[in-house]
């Protein structure tokens, strides 16, 4: 780091402090690299590069946030004033005071495990790479194919006014490859596998070309795509509905990461993202599944997007339950949230950060997110095993649609594909599924959780939320899952 | 506004990219954002960013490639540098299949009529000031929360093909308040919009929710049984099952590649109702206005759905390079999609006092297409919704869910209003790029699905 900004940066932290600051924290990115690259029937679409760079400076003062960020950084003493600026104006109404409470300052490193920088690689290479699999995905009968990678490094400094410096070096890679055709009414139908892992591992380019991660997955969406547009509409009804992993990370995200974002609990999302159905009295009693359903954040993940050792106000990751054998014990938490959620509550609700404020860039400031929110690994054996115990079903993978009730309390989704389960037996393939339901009804009848052969991280990169607007990166380790009595298909 | 000192460091740009003998699209793109967020009855975020971009799109032949640098452009060595890396990627990239249709700005364009000077430099006092006098007009007894977004967005644009300009500077706020009852748990909301300071007004929301919270707080909520209803939607409601609606059914690219709810109809075909027009009209005073478009194509009125029949479908660039058709100026910027008024009378209680029971709608929280060939969307209802029975508010309705399609909500319109009004539709997610559409203040639509309803708000 240079050290002419980090001593600048210190300074204008101590004139904040001196002018009556209660907390000053800084994020100067000095490297925030993105790559796309598209292949849409072969042909290079998308080929596009954004770096970005700046400083983004937030002030409490007196129970209130003021927020500035420059991508000037000659104009940092500027950018330090107008913060403070905007903290002092935003105090002029404030009813319920946010207080970040005192912590030691702590100094602190973390770098994504990286065995091949995804920057350093050739753009040929990658192209190259990228082809090879298009090329496997080409046959006369499929209509469209569609290949992306998108590459992101971010390199960052985090300051704050109790002396904690954090240096980090975030990658991801994302990948997803996608074949559509038209199916017997002359519908375009769609199979697609997106890059996953197993939570353990490395996240550079290595990780793309992994053949069971991403490559060798092209003949497997082809030979289900085949199938699909041959395939009936499922019809509606209320059957059990198996959610392979594919299928089951967003079911989790909407549905229980979501609702358990503190600063959403305690009504700080209402005028974009919505509430929650869970409140602060809900920590310890509501019974929001089965004793079945077991969920944690973070999950100590290794290569994960959801894993970035400290969040952007410092507090260190943190492995946690969430919900334990059913029963709703956690949040996904920052410092300002939990102290206000437990004054609110008068009782101890939560006793420390869960180390979720996350900003997107520098010119946004940190909000509640996830990180990795999982189900764990269950008893129930490996997904055969699960539909030999299906009397009637269907498995279902990969989203097509997804909407959620506000305040996450229901939800209506639609898959890729499905297929049919009939006393123990997967029969035959249905296009157009979807399903619905009410979130706690919903884990309540949670009836079968499959064993760690089922459970792999799937990973996100455009989890909206936040105003101004934040498309986080984050993962979610899930395992087969199982739910009785559901709705299926569309009423006529 | 931009300085002369970065167009000539723009200028100096192209010179570089002529000499390079590559194709350039050579784009700044300025905002000062502020925002201001509310919670719990209080300012919860002030935020202010100040963010310069420099784009750059490059053609070789038949490869293409673009970059985006955000920092120091005051810097011709710096602007340069971003150049070829562009070049450089641009150089290792594939030959498409087909031959790209390169940027040309048709003609110098500035334009500039909805700026206003003192939105752009607006005080956040007066937003907190505001906030203040309609959380103290009802109490802090109900939990209040909110944003309001405003600032400008400076484009300049030029490229390789002609020495023309094109230049747009705009300014635009976004306001929303949420009004919660923190035991009863419903919700209200008001939201404005526009481009001027003074298009904001502090009683027009005051107004609103004085008329609603008399019927919130009488009456519990009504849960909807699953079936079909006629339904009142709101501006925002209609505003985004149209947006939708455009991008399944009337997109060249959704279109060509079989993808939307239009594919076996074509321009010529009836595929809405004989009561639905909707047109890109950049003239209209309640859209963000942008004369041109991104690739620099001069825009005029365009016509997509006349009395419900497919009239033009949109291209942008690429796709007609792809498809071998005409460009229509859809390449992304923003557009100013309109639907037309009708003759109902502008108070919509009064239009629907003989239809019996009637559910109002007004905005649809999180609405997505299961199956974007049938036109199906599906959403819930959230803020304002209420079960009307011969003309008077009876109380509000539980979340409740629409599954239904785009053919049959713009198929079955029984009443569209006389009046029109604006819906921002922007997002902050990546740069500002304000967009707006207007439409009627209600469409009374016969026959709609609801297919599932909570126990809540
Ligand atoms: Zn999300």
């Amino acid at each position: 780091m240079n050290e002419g900004i980090k001593k600048k940066i210190i300074e204008n932290i101590d004139k904040l402090l001196a002018k009556k600051a209660e907390y000053v924290d800084v994020r100067l990115v000095t490297e925030d690299n993105s790559e796309s690259i598209v292949l849409y029937d072969g042909n290079l679409e998308g080929n596009d590069t954004t770096f970005e760079n700046g400083i983004g400076i937030r002030t409490l003062f007196d129970g209130a946030w003021g927020f500035a960020a420059t991508s000037n950084l000659s104009k940092l003493d500027e950018c330090f004033d107008l913060s403070f600026l905007n903290a002092k104006s935003a105090a002029k109404l404030v009813n319920v005071p946010l207080k970040m409470g005192k912590k030691k300052g702590h100094t602190g490193s973390y770098k994504s495990p990286v065995k091949k920088d995804p920057f350093r690689v050739n753009l040929k290479d990658k192209i190259d790479f990228l082809k090879e699999i298009d090329k496997n995905l080409q046959e006369e009968w499929i209509f469209k194919r569609y290949i992306s990678a998108n590459m992101q490094k971010k390199n960052q400094i985090f300051f704050n006014s109790e002396g904690t410096i954090i240096d980090r070096q975030l990658t991801d890679i994302f990948a997803t490859m996608m074949v559509m055709g038209i199916d017997n009414d002359g519908e375009m139908q769609r199979r697609s596998h997106e890059l996953f892992s197993y939570g353990n591992g490395t996240r550079g380019w290595e990780m793309l070309t992994k053949p069971d991660l991403f490559s060798s997955h092209s003949g497997r969406i082809k030979s289900e795509l085949a199938s699909l547009i041959k395939a009936e509409s499922l019809k509606y009804g209320k059957k059990s509905v198996i959610l392979l992993p594919g299928q089951g990370w967003l079911q989790v995200h909407e549905t229980i990461g979501h609702p358990l974002e503190l600063d959403r609990i305690l009504g700080y999302e209402l005028s974009y993202a919505g509430g929650s159905f869970v409140t602060l009295d809900s920590f310890g009693k509501l019974k929001y599944g089965n004793e079945k359903l077991n969920v944690s954040a973070y999950g100590g993940f290794a290569n994960s997007p959801g894993s970035f050792g400290f969040d952007d106000e410092g507090s260190p990751e943190r492995d946690y339950l969430l919900i334990d054998k059913g029963i709703l014990v956690n949040a996904l938490t920052s410092r300002a949230m939990i102290r206000e959620a437990n004054e609110k509550a008068g009782r101890k609700v939560f006793s420390e950060s869960g180390g979720a404020a996350r900003s997107t860039a520098f010119y946004r400031a940190p909000i509640d997110r996830m990180t990795n929110v999982n189900i764990l690994p269950g008893k129930d054996g490996t997904l055969e095993n699960i539909i030999s115990n299906t009397e009637d079903g269907i498995i279902v993978d990969n989203p097509t649609s997804w909407s959620i009730g506000s305040n996450r309390e229901h939800f209506h989704f639609g898959c890729e594909i499905a297929w049919e389960v009939k006393k123990g037996k997967k029969t035959k393939i249905l296009r157009n599924p979807t399903y619905q339901g009410h979130t706690v009804e919903f884990y309540n009848s949670l009836a079968a959780v499959g064993d760690k052969s089922t459970w792999r991280v799937g990973q996100v990169d455009n989890c909206g939320k936040g105003e101004p607007n934040q498309a986080m990166e984050l993962g979610h380790g899930v395992p087969v899952i199982k739910f009785d009595n559901v709705i299926t298909g569309e009423r006529k | 506004m931009i300085s002369k000192k970065i167009k000539n460091i723009f200028h100096a740009v192209r010179k570089e990219a002529l000499k390079n003998k590559v194709q350039a699209t050579l784009s700044y793109h300025r905002e000062k954002s502020h925002l201001m967020r509310i919670g719990n009855n209080s300012v919860s975020l002030n935020t202010s960013e100040d963010l310069i971009r420099m784009d750059i799109k490059v053609n070789i032949g038949r490869k293409q490639g673009t970059h985006t640098q955000m920092g120091d452009i005051t810097s011709e060595t710096y602007a340069k540098k971003a150049l070829h890396l562009a070049i450089e990627k641009t150089k290792n990239s594939l030959d498409l299949d087909f031959d790209p249709i390169p940027d040309v700005i048709e003609e110098d364009f500035v334009q500039k009529e909805q700026y206003d000077k003192k939105l752009e430099t607006l005080d956040p006092a007066f937003k907190q000031t505001a906030y203040k006098k309609i959380i103290d007009t009802f109490g802090s007894g109900y939990n209040f929360s909110g944003s309001w977004s405003s600032g400008s967005t400076e484009n300049f644009f030029i490229t390789t093909q002609n020495e023309n300009e094109a230049y747009h500077l705009l300014t635009d706020q976004n306001f929303s308040i949420v009004l919660k009852h923190p035991k009863k748990m419903w919700e209200l909301t008001s939201t404005q919009t526009g481009w001027r300071k003074s298009d904001f007004k502090t009683n027009g929301t005051i107004k609103l929710f004085k008329a609603l919270i008399p019927v919130y707080e009488k009456k519990g909520g009504f849960k909807v049984k699953p079936g079909k209803y006629t339904i009142v939607l709101g501006p925002t409601a209609t505003a985004e099952i149209m947006e939708m609606a455009l991008w399944t059914g009337f997109w060249g690219r959704t279109w060509e590649e079989k993808r939307g709810w239009t594919t076996n109809k074509k321009p010529g075909d009836k595929v809405l109702g004989s009561n639905i027009t909707i047109i890109d009209d950049p003239e209209n005073e309640n859209t963000f206005k942008f004369k041109f478009d991104m690739s620099g194509k001069k825009r005029k009125e365009f016509h997509i759905c006349k009395s419900g029949i497919l009239k033009n479908l949109m291209y942008d660039s690429q796709t007609a390079a792809l498809f071998k058709k005409k460009p229509t100026g859809h390449n992304i910027g923003s557009m100013s999609m309109t639907m037309k008024s009708g003759t109902g009378n502008s108070s919509f209680l009064k239009e629907i006092k003989d239809l019996g029971t009637v559910l109002y709608i007004p905005a649809l929280h999180y609405i997505n297409i299961p199956n974007p060939s049938e036109g199906i969307f599906t959403g819930s209802s959230r803020f304002n919704a209420v079960l009307i029975k011969k003309g008077l508010i009876v109380s509000p309705i539980f979340s409740t869910r629409i599954t239904d399609t785009f053919q049959s909500v713009f198929g079955n319109v029984k009443t569209i209003s006389e009046e029109s009004v604006s819906v921002n539709l922007s997002n902050t997610y990546g740069r500002r790029s304000p967009v707006a559409v207007s439409v009627p203040s209600y469409m009374v639509t016969e026959g709609i699905k609801i297919t599932d309803c909570a126990d809540s708000f």
